[in-house]
């Protein structure tokens, strides 16, 4: 949303320039925002939430499941001349969109300056982040055609003399930066020489932005990896809140577990669980351990007439070591009393994760509602909350919320 | 705490598209094609118009070029036209101005009483007419004199052996007839139109050795107006 102030004029397809007139003022927040995941490998589509302050009060009017887009993200440059253009059902049309996507190619984690600038030397040739790889089944869900692999060689075979010669400098904070097509974001973390650092593949950087199409509602105003609209969607939680913005977060996703540290409202820890798969892979573990079906995993996770402990021990061994460690961390690094643990992104299970914490660590590991510190509007039902995690997060990110 | 600071946005400032279905990318293109049209119109239109200015200004110019012989002599015509008329208007003038004494004095031998012997009748003469303009002027003399109005005095001088005769003289020139001569006004003090200047016994005796008594009458002339 531009304020009255700010012109911004579109020359050609890509290319817009920003006419502030002299008297202008600062630039305007945005206040309604629908945010969206692209390729979360949800069944039901893509999650989307409408997001909108009223009042002083930040309110819910829209969340569900949204049709994907025709056709696939891009894998190369050549791709992107086959552009879809994807509107979304009525009542998510805000004036913008805050594009949360799950891409094989997307970098995402903390990093020091050096690395990042190394990652942007290596550009496209970097390998893609592991976390981020989808299985085989996700593939054809996320619509991609090829392996990453099969595009690269050509790439790899680039003679010495192509590479750049001049070293790249580490983006301002908050500014997309280009460079050797790939797209990169940075923040800085709140003490250490560290950076959180996002980057994606410039062409589909480029599709993604004109994925929505102009002249009608919503347009991109931001485009986010999962992991970091993940990482955002805790601003409105009422423990985030009250702790001052200084606690650590855990993430549950289908293929994986992050922790989040924060720290007076930055970053100040994003780290994946190594070894450890997401909720599938302990739905699996109880499915396989405990002999049930598949439509009475959710029953055995949340109800207690069947002991699961059996099949999440092992399960959740790793994570709640991985979790005594980022506690740690974030004590000795940022002072950051961790007594309290955000768990965020469980479907079912949540309880058998608490009492396991606070036998093994003595912690108190919250399960939380993700629409928490929301006011929905009338007629907004939700069913699945934990899907919309991304969505909520990437909106709330590009609202860019002070809490 | 801001929500800024975990904000990661990779699409560029100028990526972003406006949701507004008015499109300046379309609207910019075709509002400036208008403008320039209308500047074109607009100028074509005042180019259009100096040019059938200019050609008539052109032809105007030819036809009083064309023209210029016979409106230098119409002019002139017309000047002479003006003098003339002028000259026919001062003429009107003086006719107008004309004294008719004739015919009272013709009459003045009718009536003049047995007892009275004139010895003189008189007009005065009129001032020298000043024809030059006005100072600081310039143009040729004036046609005619600077008033309009002049008058005259009619002086009768005579003897007689008393002046019951003068007085019926006198009354007899008050009376119809005699207008153009002893005009209309007259001394208040004695009701007569004539003064008299002197009434006195002559210097010479007559033959009979009888004195005569002399005397003098003067009647302001009605007035000498140059007007039509």
């Amino acid at each position: 949303m531009l304020n009255a102030f700010e012109v911004k004029v579109q020359l050609t397809k890509d290319r817009t320039i920003d006419v502030s007139l002299p008297f202008g003022g600062k630039k305007g927040r945005k206040t309604d925002v629908t945010g969206v995941e692209l390729y979360s490998l949800e069944p039901d589509g893509c999650p989307a939430v409408r997001v909108y302050q009223k009042r002083g009060e930040w309110r819910v009017g829209a969340a569900g499941f949204v049709p994907s887009p025709a056709g696939a993200m891009p894998e190369c440059w050549d791709d992107i001349a086959k552009q879809p253009s994807w509107e979304l059902p009525r009542q998510f049309q805000a004036p913008g969109a805050a594009i949360a996507v799950n891409s094989p190619d997307a970098l995402f984690g903390q990093a020091s300056p050096d690395a990042i600038v190394q990652e942007m030397i290596a550009g496209l040739r970097a390998p893609a982040a592991s976390h981020s790889a989808p299985s085989d089944a996700g593939k054809k869900r996320l619509g991609i055609k090829r392996a990453p692999s099969a595009a690269k060689p050509t790439e790899e075979k680039k003679p010495a003399q192509s590479q750049p010669s001049k070293r790249p400098e580490l983006p301002p904070e908050g500014v997309p930066v280009s460079e050797n097509g790939r797209r990169f974001a940075v923040r800085p973390f709140a003490e250490d020489d560290l950076r959180l650092a996002a980057s994606l593949p410039e062409y589909q950087a480029l599709w993604l932005g004109r994925l929505l199409p102009e002249g009608k509602r919503p347009t991109a105003v931001s485009i986010q990896l999962a992991e970091s609209a993940l990482m955002a969607s805790v601003m409105m939680q009422p423990a985030y809140r009250d702790s001052g913005g200084s606690i650590l977060a855990v993430f549950v996703r289908r293929d994986a577990v992050f922790f989040a540290g924060y720290k007076l409202g930055r970053p100040a820890l994003w780290r994946r669980c190594p070894g450890v798969g997401g909720y599938e892979a302990m739905r699996a573990a109880v499915k396989k351990t405990l002999g049930v079906e598949e439509e009475l995993v959710d029953s055995v996770l949340d109800d207690s007439l069947v002991d699961p402990r059996p099949a999440l021990e092992p399960f959740l061994h790793p994570v709640l070591e991985q979790m005594e460690l980022a506690r740690a961390y974030l004590e000795s690094r940022h002072s950051i009393n961790s007594e309290r643990v955000l768990l965020l992104g469980l479907p079912s299970g949540a309880g058998q994760w608490s009492r396991f914490a606070e036998e093994s660590l003595k912690i108190k590991v919250e399960p939380a509602d993700p629409f928490a510190g929301f006011a929905l509007d009338k007629g907004v039902e939700i069913a699945r909350p934990q899907a919309f995690l991304p969505a909520i997060g990437a909106a709330l990110a590009a609202m860019e919320v002070e809490s | 705490m801001t929500g800024a600071a975990l904000h990661l946005n990779l699409l560029k400032d100028s990526e972003h598209r406006s949701s507004s279905p008015v499109r300046l990318r379309v609207m910019m293109p075709l509002l400036a094609m208008l403008a320039t049209i209308g500047a074109l119109v607009w100028w074509g239109t005042n180019l259009t118009q100096l040019v059938i200015v200019k050609t008539q200004a052109d032809s105007l110019d030819a036809d009083i070029k064309s023209k210029s012989r016979e409106h230098a002599e119409a002019i002139r015509q017309q000047g002479e036209v003006r003098e003339t008329q002028l000259g026919l208007d001062q003429l009107e003038f003086y006719r107008t101005g004309v004294r008719h004494i004739a015919e009272p004095l013709a009459k003045l031998a009718e009536v003049m009483p047995i007892k009275v012997q004139l010895t003189g009748l008189s007009v005065s003469r009129l001032p020298p007419q000043n024809l030059a303009r006005p100072k600081g002027v310039k143009g040729p003399p004036l046609w005619g004199p600077p008033t309009n109005v002049e008058t005259q005095k009619f002086v009768v001088a005579g003897r007689t052996t008393k002046a019951p005769p003068l007085s019926a003289l006198m009354e007899s020139l008050d009376g119809p007839g005699f207008e153009g001569l002893a005009g209309t006004a007259g001394d208040p003090a004695t009701g007569r139109k004539g003064t008299v200047v002197s009434f006195r016994q002559d210097s010479a005796p007559a033959k009979d050795g009888s004195r005569l008594l002399t005397f003098e009458v003067e009647y302001i002339m009605p007035e000498r107006r140059f007007a039509k």
